[in-house]
């Protein structure tokens, strides 16, 4: 009987060195079904994507069968006048809305961790409300704005549009930074004689370019694709890239699109390669992850 | 204390919150004002409409708002070498959205309104006059039939320059359908189910069920539309969609009926596939609807100089007959009779003449409540 | 900041130092003001407009004016408009789940098993999203068309008649979760990554399952990562139109096409103003949950 609890015991207990074991299995070991399910949706992830450029080189029409390689769309999407004075129109809309809402938004992340009036507090809570509001929303009001007002919409129209959306996000991946952020060196800085603008200038600032050079790069590519709130604001000539893009999915099969899209894909995943590389560059510690996070 | 202070200046604070964003928001919503709207650029008032009409001259680039693939492109590159200007193309996918981008302020210098958008344009005073002097080719479509000297949705024909006519009727694969009766019933052929399409215009799906039921095509009446509407509903297990894009839809093989424009499927079989055999077009027993576009000016066109150019360049003899090949609609023009007619051989469903014009299928325009019935029926059936 | 100041001051009379600190607050207001300003204007009042344009209508030259009528809203009682909605909501809260079941695990995988390769594996995330929508849209509809590649590789393995996915609720459902998932995967990651990972351990050994430690200790310490994502999916994916526009059919109307349509078919900005306000109302409903869900949860933790 002894030996039967003895054998008993020894089973209920494990020894320590097979339980180490056991928990490496679960958390170094790469459970498989997990992995296989995240491959899978990475395949279903780039598949439009893969299918969309390797289409944008077919000598035919057709986005179902392929005949041969040709760069034929590639030379009509570089030919067609209205395609090209839309992507020009995209490239000045973005880089003017990154200029914008960069300067507005950094502007209202640093006064809003200096100041805690209650007046604060509400434009805070305000300029978070873009991030939640479904674009049609936001493109509705603008549209309503602007025709109320009787401005002719233009390019002028989707920037202003485009810029008041962008501040939230700005704001929000700046003031982020600026919280992890000690308000020691600034304090420093104070102490040797600067004004607030020049501690802001010469201390924050420089701290927070990394979280700037990202957010504008994220910016940038945000409005750069852009479709909804641009289809309410845009004007008739030059539109945006995307306005032209749906135009052309609607109403015609223009297999130039392939070409215009993977150009555009092109110029975000550039944008967003350097938007996650650069702040390293920078010597930060924390990569634009981190930091959107 | 401090606590009351609080509580009445949060008070007060969100008074003048209130008031500041009201006041800023009914200052910049003045365009809204019912009254003049001298804030608008689009809208005019009757001086808009009795300004000068414009010269035909070359003052800038031509903004070009029509249907998409609607013009041949050796007219597009034409016109752009003759004239030394660039054509900026915009399209539109219904006369509704046609209406709805020329309301909202945009400033297109040639637009194609159909008959009813003319009448609609012109009462609001946003069409400009066009001086029939400055156009060369004005006679090969004016003085050519007394209808469109004076037509009903535009007196003396001052405002805008008669296009192309059409009628509707149902485009169908002989290949995949052997059941059609020759009426609108066929819309809702069981052995077409989930492939086919109905005209995401309200007027055409409305008038469409409105000669089904023998009703007229232009109602307001809340009984019919009330009778339009449930049958309407009843379709849409049957449907696939509804679509403007009829050619595309009927080539690429997503349909096989399709509520359809004439001249849409005369460019479908003689343009587009390479198996015209197997479709057909009928226009049906019930009674079809007929109607006319237009080329017109907007009144705050910024260059109807070229605009006016570029009519009397679609007027030219070659043009009027390389375009009827293109669009495959007859237009009431001296030319291209005989293209029209070699074009619609075989598919009588498709012809037109000026005459049919003149008879009760034509979409008019409605009281602003009458046409809010509509509208509102319309909206109801496709959010069903 | 203040403390500091005060520090510097001390020699001098309190006043000084709460005068400094009173200019200094009146210094940082100054650079409050402009992006305030602009918020105002273009965001506040805009959204003001809306609402003040729902109570109007539409003139004889079909032009929308100012009112004082709740016909608009009237209509919007009509069953038909309650359907979209509903439609619209049973859409956005099956594009949740799906994001979630989908956006959790890979979220999972990457953030604990992701190792050297992590912000590589997040970074190859997030660049297809900011590719165009439109175009990968429009790709999808192409693939899953009848003669797409899905259904010609269908064909081949021996499927009879081609399936239809497009003009289908599942396709918009399916296009919006596609359009959405990385709202989803980023804040949980996020959360993911700020947890401390020997909970998970010490959850194995009292779970002994690691399912069963999954939802007794690493949901509920991301449970804010999970809400955050929650809020970012269900709102956007509500006022979607591009979806049901380029992959549904005649039965998958949502609301953002019965605006859409009322703004650029119907010439009815009125009505589509009170559309856009019923719209508002839906979301502020949500994020007054949310914040109460968040409150909840920070007072937990």
């Amino acid at each position: 009987m002894a030996a039967t609890t003895a054998s008993t015991t020894t089973s209920s207990a494990p020894a320590p060195s097979s339980r180490r074991r056991r928990r490496g299995r679960s958390v170094e070991g790469k459970p498989r079904v997990a992995v296989a399910f995240t491959v899978l949706f990475f395949v279903l992830l780039y598949l439009p994507i893969i299918v969309v450029v390797i289409f944008s080189f077919n000598s035919r029409k057709s986005l179902s069968y392929f005949e041969s390689f040709s760069t034929r769309w590639y030379v009509q999407f570089f030919n067609d006048e209205g395609l090209i004075s839309s992507l020009k129109a995209s490239l000045l809309i973005s880089t003017i809305t990154m200029l914008g809402s960069l300067l507005l938004g950094v502007m209202l992340a640093i006064a809003l961790e200096r100041v805690s009036s209650r007046k604060a507090r509400v434009v805070g809570t305000v300029s978070l409300v873009p991030l939640v509001t479904p674009e049609i929303v936001t493109g509705v009001a603008a549209l309503l704005f602007f025709t109320g007002l009787g401005i002719k919409l233009s390019l002028t129209t989707v920037i202003l549009a485009e810029i008041t959306f962008s501040i939230s996000y700005v704001a929000v991946i700046v003031r982020g930074r600026l919280a992890s952020m000690s308000g020691e060196y600034e304090e420093a800085a104070r102490d040797l004689g600067c004004t607030p603008f020049q501690a802001v200038r010469l201390v924050v600032v420089p701290a927070i370019l990394p979280a700037l050079i990202a957010a504008g790069l994220l910016i940038f590519a945000l409005t750069f694709d852009d479709f909804v709130l641009a289809f309410f604001t845009t004007g008739v000539d030059p539109q945006p890239l995307p306005v032209r893009i749906y135009s052309e999915i609607r109403l015609s099969i223009s297999p130039a699109i392939n070409a215009v899209g993977t150009c555009m894909m092109a110029v975000s995943a550039v944008l967003l390669v350097l938007a996650l590389i650069v702040p390293r560059l920078f010597g930060s510690k924390d990569s634009s992850i981190d930091m959107l996070s | 204390m401090t606590r009351r202070l609080d509580a009445s200046t949060t008070r007060r604070s969100v008074l003048r919150g209130a008031l500041g964003v009201g006041a800023t928001a009914a200052l910049a919503g003045c365009g809204f004002s019912s009254g003049d709207t001298a804030s608008t650029s689009a809208s005019g008032s009757a001086s808009a409409s009795q300004s000068p009409a414009a010269k035909a001259k070359v003052d800038g680039d031509l903004v070009y708002f029509n249907w998409a693939d609607y013009l041949d492109p050796t007219i597009h590159d034409g016109f752009q070498k003759e004239y030394g200007v660039k054509i900026i193309e915009t399209n539109y996918d219904s006369y509704a959205g046609l209406l709805a981008k020329v309301n909202s302020g945009n400033q297109y210098d040639f637009i194609t309104p159909g008959s009813k958008e003319v009448a609609q344009l012109r009462a609001a005073g946003m069409l400009q006059r066009i001086d029939k002097t400055q156009l060369k080719n004005a006679d090969e479509v004016f003085g050519v039939s007394p209808y469109f000297d004076n037509p009903w949705y535009d007196a003396n024909s001052d405002y805008s320059v008669p296009f192309t006519m059409y009628l509707t009727g149902i485009a169908y694969r002989k290949d995949k359908v052997s059941s059609m009766t020759g009426s609108w019933n066929d819309l809702w052929n069981e052995q077409a189910k989930g492939r086919i399409f109905v005209l995401d215009e309200a007027d055409e799906a409305i008038g469409m069920d409105a000669l089904k039921l023998g009703l007229d095509m232009n109602t307001i009446n809340p009984d019919d539309l009330a009778k339009i509407q449930a049958d309407l509903v009843a379709q849409k297990p049957l449907l696939r969609g509804y679509s403007t894009d009829d050619v595309n839809n009927m080539a690429g093989g997503n349909a096989w009926i399709h509520h359809m424009w004439s001249g849409d499927f005369l460019t479908l079989v003689n343009n587009t596939v390479k198996d015209p055999q197997n479709y057909e077009f009928i226009a049906p027993k019930e009674g079809t609807p007929f109607g006319n576009d237009t080329y017109a000016i907007p009144a705050n066109a910024q260059h109807p100089g070229t605009a006016l150019l570029f009519i009397d360049y679609l007027l030219r003899p070659e043009n009027i007959v390389k375009q009827i090949n293109y669009i495959g609609y007859p237009m009431p023009t001296k030319s291209g009779q005989d293209t029209f007619a070699a074009i619609s051989k075989g598919y009588p469903g498709t012809q037109i003449s000026v005459a049919d014009l003149s008879k009760p299928n034509v979409f008019k325009t409605q009281t602003p409540e009458g046409k809010a019935a509509r509208d509102a029926m319309w909206t109801t059936v496709k959010a069903s | 900041m203040t403390v500091a100041d005060q520090a510097v001051d001390a020699p001098d009379a309190p006043d000084a130092g709460r005068r400094r600190s009173a200019s200094h607050t009146r210094l940082w207001g100054w650079l409050l003001a402009p992006p305030a300003i602009w918020m105002f204007v273009f965001f506040v009042c805009s959204i003001a407009i809306v609402v003040l344009l729902s109570f109007g209508h539409v003139n004889e030259h079909f032009k929308p004016v100012f009112g004082a009528s709740l016909d608009n809203y009237r209509t919007l009682f009509n069953t038909t408009y309650a359907t979209v909605f509903v439609r619209s909501l049973v859409y956005a809260m099956l594009t949740v789940v799906f994001c979630l079941l989908v956006g959790y695990p890979v979220a999972y995988t990457i953030a604990l098993h992701g190792g050297r390769h992590k912000n590589l594996l997040v970074a190859a995330l997030v660049i297809p999203f900011f590719a165009s929508y439109l175009i990968r849209m429009y790709a999808w509809s192409t693939l899953l068309s009848d003669e797409g590649l899905v259904n010609q590789t269908l064909l081949k393995l021996g499927v009879a008649e081609p399936v239809k996915f497009l003009n289908t609720p599942g396709a918009v459902i399916a296009g919006l979760t596609y359009g959405f998932v990385i709202f989803m995967i980023l804040p949980i990651y996020a959360a993911l990554e700020r947890m401390d990972l020997s909970l998970i351990e010490a959850g194995k050994d009292l779970y002994h399952g690691p399912l069963r430690t999954f939802f007794a200790v690493t949901l509920p310490s991301t449970r804010a990562g999970v809400l955050g994502g929650l809020l970012l999916v269900f709102l956007p994916a509500l006022g979607d139109f591009v979806s049901a526009q380029l992959l549904g059919g005649p039965g998958t109307y949502m609301i953002g096409n019965l605006i859409q349509q009322q703004f650029f078919e119907g010439q009815n900005a009125p009505l589509g103003s009170a559309l856009t306000v019923v719209l508002m109302l839906c979301l502020v409903v949500f994020m007054v949950f949310y914040l109460r869900a968040t409150d909840r949860e920070r007072r937990e933790t």
